[in-house]
């Protein structure tokens, strides 16, 4: 969190309430429906929300690291301190995608592409604990297509119903302190 | 007048042995911290002569955890997730050749778990607050803070809206939620609300911390207990 992640303060704090909320449903929804995968749902949803109402980079690697964080502190998930790479490592590449696709797609396709993306480092991750616990190689490309396939489904879904709930939040006039000076999205 | 100078003295030394005490918690759960971390991160990078003695320190965690009164079911149902996960899969790919190696990626998955199931029974999440503010910038944990403190408020907020609009006959009850075509319902009439009222929380709870020269040091005070 260098001077990059410089945010405001309301900004900063509505980063943290999303990565908390993220945590929060995903301990609950966990219970719930035990798919594996669902996380990126979640995942892909707050990040991107986040980066639409902050509306700059570095938004998503925050709120990732800060749910990781979070995540930590209220033990939810499994492998204690490592849990705070599952959070950070999607919102990471999620923000290096970003740089690449600022201008490009619409924004319908952006929040998808980068979602996607994020779901891809998610995957990866998992790939790479498969095969650092001993996995063979051919199991462990199973696993990570079953994760693509299940969390890039989530993505996807997830990715589509940012735009709508970002278009509505301009439409109330929410997202303007922050998107008017700045010119993004 | 001795009597009240008396009664100062050990006020001041009964804080004071508060303090140290608090401090040597603190340190005790950064201990933790740093020794789940370390068993974690073992049980992906040792090799498979080393297991047993990671299975010992797991077993002692596990037993710690017993006398804490820890949910072991927990434990349990992530084992068996992933015995029949993996073990299915190395069936399905390798036939009974590697049955044994899959058997070694579920106990290695199990010890992977299992610190971490131990910190969330040892140790209270405000003690591993304060040992992360060790390293965190001042803004990220009063922004932490601020967040896990607001936490039952927005749950309270979020289960309100949800029984408001299941009320208004809106297709968010669990059942209609197993169709996935209702979840953009749920967007729309629980999570959109949501955001506007944190939009809302964050601006306000800006605003007072300001109001009340938050940043103008680097060293912020604390509220004394």
């Amino acid at each position: 969190m260098n001077k990059r992640m410089h945010f405001s303060l309301q900004d900063a704090l509505f980063i943290g309430f999303c990565a908390t909320l993220l945590v929060a449903l995903k301990s609950m929804l966990r219970l719930k429906l035990g798919l594996s995968g669902h996380s990126m749902f979640l995942m892909t949803f707050f990040y991107l929300i986040c980066y639409g109402v902050v509306g700059r980079l570095g938004a998503i690697t925050a709120c990732g690291l800060l749910s990781g964080v979070v995540a930590m502190i209220l033990s939810i998930g499994k492998g204690g301190p490592l849990i705070l790479v599952k959070f950070a490592l999607p919102a990471l590449a999620m923000d290096l995608s970003l740089i690449v696709l600022l201008g490009l797609f619409t924004l319908r396709w952006r929040c998808i592409t980068v979602g996607l993306v994020g779901c891809l480092a998610w995957a990866v991750k998992g790939w790479v604990e498969d095969l650092l616990l001993g996995m063979t190689m051919q199991v462990a490309l199973v696993q990570f297509g079953l994760s693509m396939l299940k969390g890039g489904a989530f993505t996807v879904l997830a990715a589509s119903l940012v735009p709508p709930v970002l278009e509505r939040l301009r439409s109330h006039d929410l997202l303007g302190d922050n998107l008017k000076s700045k010119g993004k999205i | 007048m001795w009597a009240k100078g008396g009664k100062h003295g050990f006020g001041a030394s009964e804080k004071l042995a508060t303090r140290k005490s608090g401090r040597l918690r603190a340190y005790v759960t950064a201990i933790s911290l740093l020794l789940v971390l370390v068993l974690s991160s073992s049980a992906f990078f040792v090799s498979d002569t080393y297991l047993p003695v990671l299975c010992i320190f797991s077993g002692i965690l596990v037993l710690h955890g017993l006398l804490l009164r820890g949910n072991i079911s927990v434990i349990g149902r992530v084992f068996m997730v992933q015995l029949v996960i993996t073990m299915s899969l190395y069936y399905l790919l390798h036939g009974q050749s590697q049955m044994a190696q899959g058997m070694i990626v579920v106990l290695r998955i199990l010890l992977a778990f299992i610190p971490g199931w131990w910190l969330s029974v040892s140790t209270t999440p405000e003690k591993i607050a304060q040992v992360l503010t060790w390293v965190l910038p001042a803004k990220w944990a009063f922004v932490i803070g601020a967040s896990i403190g607001l936490l039952p408020f927005m749950t309270r907020e979020l289960r309100e809206i949800y029984q408001v609009q299941c009320l208004r006959g809106a297709r968010i009850t669990p059942k209609a939620l197993r169709d996935p075509r209702n979840w953009q319902e749920l967007m729309t009439c629980v999570v959109f609300p949501l955001l506007i009222q944190l939009l809302k929380l964050s601006r306000q709870m800006a605003i007072a911390a300001q109001l009340r020269y938050y940043g103008k040091t680097n060293k912020p005070t604390h509220w004394q207990e």
